[in-house]
């Protein structure tokens, strides 16, 4: 899952700069990169808060 | 090696731990005593006059600083008395103080509108004219002229504020106090930040002890630094104010511009040092990545972004050299920046649903191995009320405050008002309250809502522009309610003190404003902040107001929907990236609030977040360190506070004598 939403995370954000780049920056593709980009994030999110083997550890405490 | 990834939750919940050094308590007390409330009602009054006028000066009330002044009496009398004060009574203290201090700010509104209407851009864009009477008086009204909020016209824009009051005091309370009975009670969420507050009652506290502690000489130190720091930034243009008609500012408040010296290699770039150094206190406080990720992306925008890709490409094309930093990012903002930032503030919208979602399950999880949650049952004596009652109180209020928006604004249709207030608010407060009770902020807003309801509606009058609407966010407030619970407050003390203490300052405000304003004419020489800014701010206005003008209005046009899905994608592109590289979340809160900001407001606080992660920490030690940091900084806006009111009240005075030519 995790990996996965990494993929997804990272196709979303590729295809966002192609959007802008080669696209002309039309709010129809960015907004489609939005979407792959928000599955990615959600499913990041849902991993970390309900996979069984989350991390436990705290974060380091030093600023 | 690799990086460890840390839940957002954990991470957040980590910087809160790093301030919450007490567990909670659980017998409450009343706060409410007759020393409490005189003694509140007297500091508070006795600063507001100064709260008010440095606001117009600095663009800073100073109001922080004034609870704190009346506990540190309260808890010198109660040493000299050999007697002690209790966490409860500080509390109580502190907050009924704000309330005395901050009421003078209510009536802000009535100065800012006496100004606007009579302002070159509100009659050019046409709207001098058309501003309701709820508002203000028309332009050429003598208690304009005369710059006196006790004349009769004022009658109908001070009775709406009233109704609006009385009707919003109802909604708060009760709104609030569901909200908390179900994000608190029922559903157990922590409320983090909470406990900070709560600190600092108990900190003061302690000093009517037999033992005194660390907390006082922190305080102190934080004290002196602000009283040489006030007499600098404030003390002397205050004071040669008095005497001169054009005062003597040591540091040019509120900026030193440097945007045209920067427009040779940086065009469209703005840089305006802040000269407000009592922001490091705040660098202080902030988490250090926050405040270093989001000077870089400001400076990176200004000085990249801007510059050399938008400026080259010619998206910012109404930039012209020579402009300062109010007029070039007026040009950027209406070119490009506008637009990305609504796209970006949905973003944050969006990576909160993210967060938060997930964590509904894994607290209902957590809910069948504690076995604490899911009741409703209140702690004993803690001065709870019925909810049915406060649900009872809350369609009151509600239902005055959309009749009231319905006879200012007749023609606006009724089912938008009733849907904002019996849809979006309880949902967006709701939102909001989960999201305080989590992670100790709010992450959700929509908007230009009002603009996007306007549009909707098919409305056209501009008095709308003016009127309030019933979308309102509870959530925030619910903290509090946790903070009265910690320091054991009962509820019902809190109540009683508020409403006692409202009528008080609602007849206090109105006249010290009315005698702030007849010193002088608001903005001008005297007051150099609201002379900086309040022209930029009609100008603004103007725009806002105009636009929906006939479908073709400036503000309209300058928002571009390739430009908001530019903010919106982008962001959520930082923020997966910055997740991927499981880099710290708190970075992508730092980038948001940089990108496209003026780095120069930003370097007071960076020094700031400099000093304490490379020296205090190393010096004192993490934990002591963010200890010291809260009652620093109240120290601090103490001194600055102190220094203000001094210096505020020999101006009052100078103005108020009347010297006779004989």
């Amino acid at each position: 899952m995790e990996k996965l939403a990494s993929v997804i995370i990272i196709i979303g954000t590729a295809f966002w700069f192609v959007s802008v780049l080669f696209l002309g920056g039309r709010w129809q593709w960015q907004m489609f990169a939005a979407l792959i980009l928000t599955i990615g994030i959600f499913i990041a999110h849902f991993w970390e808060e309900l996979s069984e083997g989350k991390n436990k550890n705290t974060p380091k405490d030093d600023n | 090696m690799a990086r460890e990834r840390i839940s957002q939750a954990d991470e957040w919940q980590t910087w809160a731990q790093r301030y919450d050094i007490e567990g909670g308590v659980r017998t409450f007390e009343s706060g409410l005593t007759g020393k409490v409330f005189f003694g509140a009602l007297f500091v508070g009054l006795l600063m507001m006059p100064g709260s008010i006028y440095l606001s117009y000066v600095s663009g800073q009330s100073g109001a922080a600083a004034a609870p704190w002044v009346a506990v540190i009496l309260f808890t010198e009398l109660a040493r000299r008395s050999f007697t002690t004060a209790r966490r409860q009574e500080l509390y109580m203290l502190l907050s009924l103080t704000g309330a005395a201090v901050g009421s003078g700010m209510q009536y802000r509104s009535f100065i800012w509108y006496a100004y606007f209407v009579n302002t070159q851009q509100a009659i050019s864009y046409e709207i001098a004219d058309k501003i309701p009477a709820w508002v203000v008086p028309s332009g050429d009204s003598v208690a304009i002229a005369t710059r006196s909020l006790l004349h009769p016209d004022w009658l109908l824009p001070v009775g709406i504020y009233l109704a609006s009051k009385f009707l919003g005091t109802l909604r708060v309370v009760s709104g609030q106090y569901i909200l908390f009975r179900l994000t608190a009670d029922l559903e157990r969420l922590p409320y983090p930040m909470a406990p900070i507050t709560a600190q600092g009652a108990t900190a003061l506290a302690e000093t009517t002890g037999k033992q005194e502690t660390w907390r006082w000489q922190v305080f102190s130190i934080g004290s002196m630094a602000g009283l040489i720091w006030g007499f600098i930034y404030i003390g002397i243009p205050a004071l040669t104010g008095v005497m001169m008609s054009q005062p003597i500012q040591i540091l040019k408040i509120p900026w030193i511009d440097f945007t045209q010296s920067i427009e040779g290699f940086a065009p469209t770039g703005v840089f305006a040092l802040r000269t407000d150094f009592g922001q490091m206190l705040f660098g202080f406080v902030l988490p250090f990545p926050v405040v270093m990720s989001e000077f870089v992306a400001a400076m990176l925008s200004q000085f990249v972004l801007n510059p050399h890709i938008l400026y080259v490409n010619e998206i910012l094309h109404q930039w012209e050299p020579g402009l300062d930093v109010r007029a070039t990012s007026l040009f950027n903002g209406l070119d490009f920046w506008r637009s990305y930032d609504i796209g970006k503030t949905f973003s944050l919208g969006l990576v909160g649903m993210a967060a938060s979602v997930p964590m509904l399950f894994k607290l209902r999880s957590t809910q069948k191995k504690a076995g604490q949650r899911g009741s409703l049952a209140t702690p004993p004596n803690r001065g709870d009320f019925p909810l049915w009652l406060m649900g009872i109180l809350w369609l009151i209020g509600m239902g005055g405050f959309v009749w009231l928006i319905h006879w200012m604004v007749p023609n606006f249709p009724l089912s938008f008002l009733l849907g904002f207030a019996f849809l979006y608010t309880p949902i967006n407060s709701y939102i909001t309250a989960r999201t305080f009770g989590v992670l100790g902020r709010d992450l959700f807003e929509i908007p230009y809502l009002h603009e996007i309801t306007f549009i909707l509606s098919r409305y056209e009058e501009i008095d709308i522009w003016f009127a309030p609407l019933p979308d309102e966010d509870y959530g925030a407030g619910t903290q509090g309610w946790r903070v009265l619970e910690l320091t054991g407050t009962t509820f019902t003390s809190n109540l009683a003190a508020t409403l006692l203490i409202m009528p008080i300052l609602i007849i206090c405000g109105i006249l010290v404003q009315h005698f702030i304003w007849q010193i002088a004419p608001i903005p001008s020489a005297q007051y150099p902040f609201v002379q900086m800014m309040w022209p930029i701010n009609a100008t603004n206005e103007c725009l806002m107001k105009t636009s929906l003008r006939d479908g073709n209005s400036e503000i309209i046009q300058a928002i571009r929907g390739d430009y908001v899905a530019a903010g919106f994608t982008s962001s959520l592109a930082i923020y997966g990236l910055l997740w991927v590289l499981k880099c710290p979340s708190m970075w992508f809160y730092g980038i948001i609030g940089g990108i496209g900001a003026d780095p120069g407001s930003m370097v007071a606080r960076l020094l700031g977040a400099i000093i304490g992660r490379f020296y205090m920490i190393k010096r004192f030690g993490l934990k002591r360190w963010f200890m010291f940091n809260p009652v620093l900084a109240a120290g601090f806006a103490c001194g600055v506070g102190l220094v203000g009111m001094g210096t505020v009240a020999v101006a009052l005075v100078s103005k108020a004598v009347i010297v006779k030519p004989f």
